[in-house]
């Protein structure tokens, strides 16, 4: 019953680690987070502590990516929150994409790619996909080429399939995705029109005149100061008039957001960059 | 002398915490960190129901928020709650623990390593064993554990998985944590 705990020192000899090694900077994430996912790597991979998870990620690229894979948490269902959804299906995206060129919609970071796949569906079922088109940022190799490959967990079948029925009256989710033994794959052609971006922590390559930024349930993995660059990248990659869905109970308060932002929808957590 | 106190339960223990919420007096000295299992579709109106009666706000907090002293904090449906070391909320989607997300073992746990012994953890009824390895946090790092009298409970597995893990400064009836709690300065 007991875990393995990771102490402060540890946890920040491994943090250098990963700066020095890889150039990846995760100081900035919320430290209480960081540590439990350290923590429950360690456990599931059987590196007993934390000096020799330092020794084997340095030596090996391969538990590294996995170790990144891991660090870009799961976005845990397919249309999580289906209210969100529901708005965007019977009031945003049909006033904002006709009529459109060029609809550039950005996942900073797409990890699972479960809001991905459900923007595609959504989109496909709307009959709004031909203008659109989707960047989708990751600090995962790994979790990019899984996306593209299709592959998700059947055992999340069930909770998708409750969601889907809480925003659509037609039709059904396994429309989109097929099912081989113990596994299950979602139709890639939905998200043939991606463009996927692999990226450090801070961007260095991030797409511009951006329409649409769907970036939910992210920002909770950073600290503050990591979460307010974020939003300074964001607001440089949103045009003028462009909308920003962050999760639930996110904020972007650090950020001027009163200056700069509309709120759209408080519920949903939808803002609208002000025009000048 | 004490920080915070952290209470876990299930919807189950709905009326024995609107009870205890009822007598806390407007200046409660310290915060309140709520951690209840709940139907993750229904978004709202929880956070409502508690503060009808509640003598303090209730509130479901925004990811970093600072924890204040005379505010309930309960834990958004679907997400887990950390309490980060520097005293904000950290919220994640990581995978459920114990079937359960929120998990009151993790808000436990961190709230722990937070406030260390200047914490107050209280385990009520609740129908599965999450909260009996974070009420054990709780005690290692020098906190106060109290559970609710089983007796008392309308489903057990909870407190009698604490019990069995943890051994406890209380056992309390829910009259008896409402006093623990007014006599705190």
């Amino acid at each position: 019953m007991n875990k393995f705990e990771l102490g402060i020192v540890d946890t920040r000899n491994i943090i250098k680690m990963l700066q020095d090694v890889y150039d990846y900077d995760f100081k900035n994430y919320a430290l209480t987070f960081f540590k439990r996912r350290v923590e429950n790597f360690i456990r599931t991979h059987n590196l007993k502590n934390a000096d020799l998870f330092i020794q084997r990620i340095e030596k090996e690229q391969e538990i590294f990516e996995s170790f990144l894979e891991f660090m870009s948490v799961d976005k845990t269902e397919m249309f999580r929150d289906p209210s969100v959804w529901r708005l965007l299906k019977d009031e945003l995206l049909g006033t904002l994409i006709p009529g459109a060129t060029n609809f550039k919609i950005w996942f900073p970071e797409v990890s699972s790619g479960e809001e991905l796949y459900s923007m595609a569906i959504l989109l496909k079922k709307l009959n709004l996909t031909q203008n659109v088109r989707f960047y989708a940022s990751s600090i995962s190799e790994l979790n990019i080429e899984k996306i593209k490959s299709g592959l998700f967990d059947p055992r999340k079948i069930e909770v998708n399939n409750a969601n889907y029925k809480r925003i659509f009256s037609e039709g059904e989710l396994s429309d989109f995705y097929n099912q081989e033994n113990e596994k299950a794959f979602w139709d890639t052609s939905l998200i043939e029109n991606t463009k996927f971006i692999k990226q450090n922590i801070i961007f260095d390559d991030y797409p511009k005149g951006i329409k649409l930024i769907v970036f939910r349930n992210q920002m909770i993995y950073y600290n503050q100061i990591l979460q307010e660059r974020f939003l300074k990248i964001i607001h440089n990659c949103l045009v003028p008039g462009g909308h920003l869905i962050i999760g639930n109970n996110e904020k972007i308060d650090y950020w001027n957001s009163d200056k700069d932002y509309i709120t759209v929808s408080k519920s949903e957590s939808i803002f609208k960059k002000k025009l000048s | 002398m004490y920080k915070a106190v952290v209470i876990g339960g299930s919807a189950g223990s709905f009326q024995v915490i609107t009870k205890m919420l009822m007598s806390l007096p407007k200046n409660f000295p310290i915060p309140v960190l709520l951690c209840l299992h709940r139907l993750k579709h229904v978004r709202s109106g929880f956070v409502e129901a508690l503060s009808i009666k509640s003598g303090i706000p209730i509130i479901e907090p925004y990811d970093k928020d600072n924890i204040k002293p005379g505010i309930g904090y309960l834990a958004p449906s679907n997400y887990h709650m950390y309490i980060e070391l520097n005293k904000r909320i950290a919220l994640s989607t990581e995978e459920p623990v114990n079937h359960s997300r929120p998990s009151i073992d993790l808000t436990f746990e961190t709230a722990a390593q937070a406030y260390r012994d200047k914490l107050i953890g209280i385990i009520l009824s609740g129908a599965n064993r999450d909260g009996a390895y974070g009420l054990k946090k709780v005690k290692q790092l020098g906190g106060t554990a109290i559970v609710q009298d089983p007796n008392e409970c309308q489903v057990k597995t909870m407190t009698e998985a604490s019990l069995k893990l943890t051994s406890v400064d209380h056992i309390f009836t829910t009259q008896q944590i409402i006093n623990f709690l007014l006599n705190l300065k």
